[in-house]
């Protein structure tokens, strides 16, 4: 159905406060917040208690009256952050384990000024909203394929669009004042930036050449870029410029400066602005083909914001003609049909895929960056530059299409894998 | 809600003035460009020889003696840092009681506020 005009997309139709949404948006967030948790935020908050407990000199707290940590806090509580940041995960009082990573963390992060970040603020705000979420979906029931009807009050997500719009409107109204940013950009040069391994150093090197050539140029962008991004986190009309534009901000300014966990966690906080639990992208499959049961074995269990619908094209299908029938006869039997009824076979349908998936894949990508950051100060190479790797190769994966589009053989839009197959009957 | 866009606002702004400041709790990041820095902690009897402080380990974590530090300061000011160091050597010099005095040599290397002299030197002499 065609959305109304200037009310947003279908899914960002918000009825209030109150109202009532699709319950795995708000799992996902949750269980994706809790990795980033375990694979980041624990271990470097422990740092600073085993630090803090360790040595004998303190500055006072930036909280009067806050109460110091003591040898047994010191002991408990790293315990405590990991079990939390388990049960958050997995969905075990998960409220509780969020809000208890919140408080204990602002203790920490208030304990020594030297112990703030804007990423650590921001990672425990969400936090904190996690802990307003009564979404009651297990990692667990995220993982099993189940009818996608569990639904729960919907402000915690309002209030994390809230929060993501406060956080860029500041940002950007701070840039706009500062003497290092405005017109001129003069203190851009002065940013550290993040190095990379071969090949992308070199990007990163044109990238530093780029901030001393135009820094005006870039800080009027990046500006404007956040007021855009503080906009379209509470304009629903904005969304699908939002979404397409903040996941550039976020590739753009972990690739530059690799601020921590600030960039995932606005990924993170990109999911509560994502369709969810609407069963609109049809996946074609016949029961009697192995490829399709084993393509439904797994993406139904990568299928946590309950997007795919597993349609049966043909109850049984002789082995010989696996291959034949509409849809089929493509790489991995993939088929698959957009809200709109466009499908998408083979290749272009595994390229469109990591837009459905995404929890999951946000999860594996932050895996491949924090576990090679680990690696990588152990010195074994550069595997913290996985993530971009991996996005390398999957706009790798569109050269061919965008060769063809260069040579005039056909539109981009037409790169569909399914221009042999015709439409498909459902039974 | 209010606390989430009153306190940035408060802290980015100023009252009554409203004048401007870089602020820690206000969604500013990368607006200010920290200062960078060397520190070196050592201690010194009358005009003899620089030596490393004993047990700097046990003071404060991730500090060494008596070899400089190159660092940075993304969140914090100037003043603060200078007060947390002569603090740090005040504290030194009242747990240790040896009659050394004991320095925090700061050198800027770069963003720092302009009206700074290049290097600071922070001492604490330690009673017997």
């Amino acid at each position: 159905m065609p959305t109304p005009r200037g009310r947003g997309p279908e899914w960002a139709q918000a009825e209030g406060w109150f109202a009532s949404v699709p319950a795995y948006r708000l799992a996902s967030f949750r269980v994706v917040l809790a990795v980033a948790t375990l694979i980041f935020h624990v271990p470097k908050f422990n740092g600073f208690i085993r630090d803090y407990v360790s040595s004998e000199f303190h500055v006072g707290p930036a909280l009067g009256g806050l109460p110091i940590l003591s040898p047994v806090a010191g002991l408990a509580l790293p315990l405590l952050h990991w079990v939390t940041a388990t049960g958050l995960l997995l969905g075990v009082w998960p409220r509780t384990c969020a809000w208890f990573l919140a408080v204990a963390g602002a203790w920490v992060l208030l304990l020594d000024p030297e112990h703030y970040s804007h990423g650590a603020q921001f990672h425990l705000t969400l936090l904190a909203l996690a802990g307003c979420s009564t979404d009651g979906v297990s990692l667990s029931r995220l993982l099993r394929e189940d009818e996608g009807a569990a639904r729960c009050p919907g402000w915690p997500e309002l209030l994390v669009r809230f929060q993501v719009a406060i956080v860029f409107f500041y940002a950007a109204l701070d840039k706009v004042i500062s003497p290092a940013w405005g017109l001129k950009g003069t203190g851009l040069p002065a940013l550290r930036m993040a190095d990379h391994g071969p090949g992308l150093g070199l990007v990163q090197r044109a990238n530093r050449a780029l901030l001393h050539v135009i820094p005006g140029a870039l800080s009027v962008g990046t500006i404007l870029t956040e007021f855009l991004l503080a906009a379209a986190a509470v304009v629903p009309r904005l969304w699908r410029v939002g979404l397409f534009a903040g996941l550039t901000f976020v590739v753009s300014i972990e690739f530059l400066l690799q601020p921590g966990l600030f960039a995932w966690d606005l990924l993170v906080a990109g999911l509560v602005f994502l369709p969810a639990g609407d069963r609109s992208w049809k996946m074609v499959y016949a029961p009697g083909c192995g490829a399709c049961r084993r393509n439904r074995a797994i993406l139904s269990r990568l299928d946590w914001l309950r997007r795919l619908q597993w349609v049966i094209c043909a109850e049984r299908v002789p082995t010989s003609a696996a291959t034949g029938f509409a849809g089929m006869s493509t790489w991995w039997r993939l088929r698959l049909e957009s809200p709109r009824g466009r499908a998408f076979c083979g290749l272009a349908a595994l390229r469109v895929l990591p837009a459905i998936v995404l929890p999951p894949l946000i999860i594996a990508l932050l895996v491949a960056r924090f576990g090679g950051e680990f690696f990588t100060r152990r010195g074994y190479g550069p595997w913290e530059d996985l993530p971009f790797l991996l996005l390398g190769a999957y706009l790798a994966s569109w050269l061919p299409e965008v060769s063809r589009w260069w040579r005039g053989d056909r539109p981009l839009s037409a790169a569909t894998g399914c221009a042999h197959e015709g439409r498909v009957e459902y039974p | 809600m209010v606390v989430q866009i009153g306190v940035p606002f408060v802290q980015k702004f100023e009252l009554p003035s409203l004048k401007y400041r870089w602020a820690r709790y206000s969604w500013a990041m990368f607006s200010r460009p920290g200062p960078r820095y060397e520190i070196r902690l050592f201690r010194t009897r009358a005009e003899g020889p620089s030596e490393p402080i004993p047990e700097i380990r046990r003071y404060v974590r991730g500090y060494r003696s008596p070899d400089p530090m190159s660092l940075y300061a993304p969140y914090w000011t100037e003043d603060e840092l200078l007060d947390r160091l002569a603090r740090l050597v005040t504290h030194i010099a009242r747990d240790r009681r040896d009659g050394y005095t004991y320095v925090a040599e700061v050198r800027w290397l770069a963003y720092q506020r302009a009206d700074l002299p290049l290097r600071t030197e922070l001492r604490a002499d330690s009673a017997r």
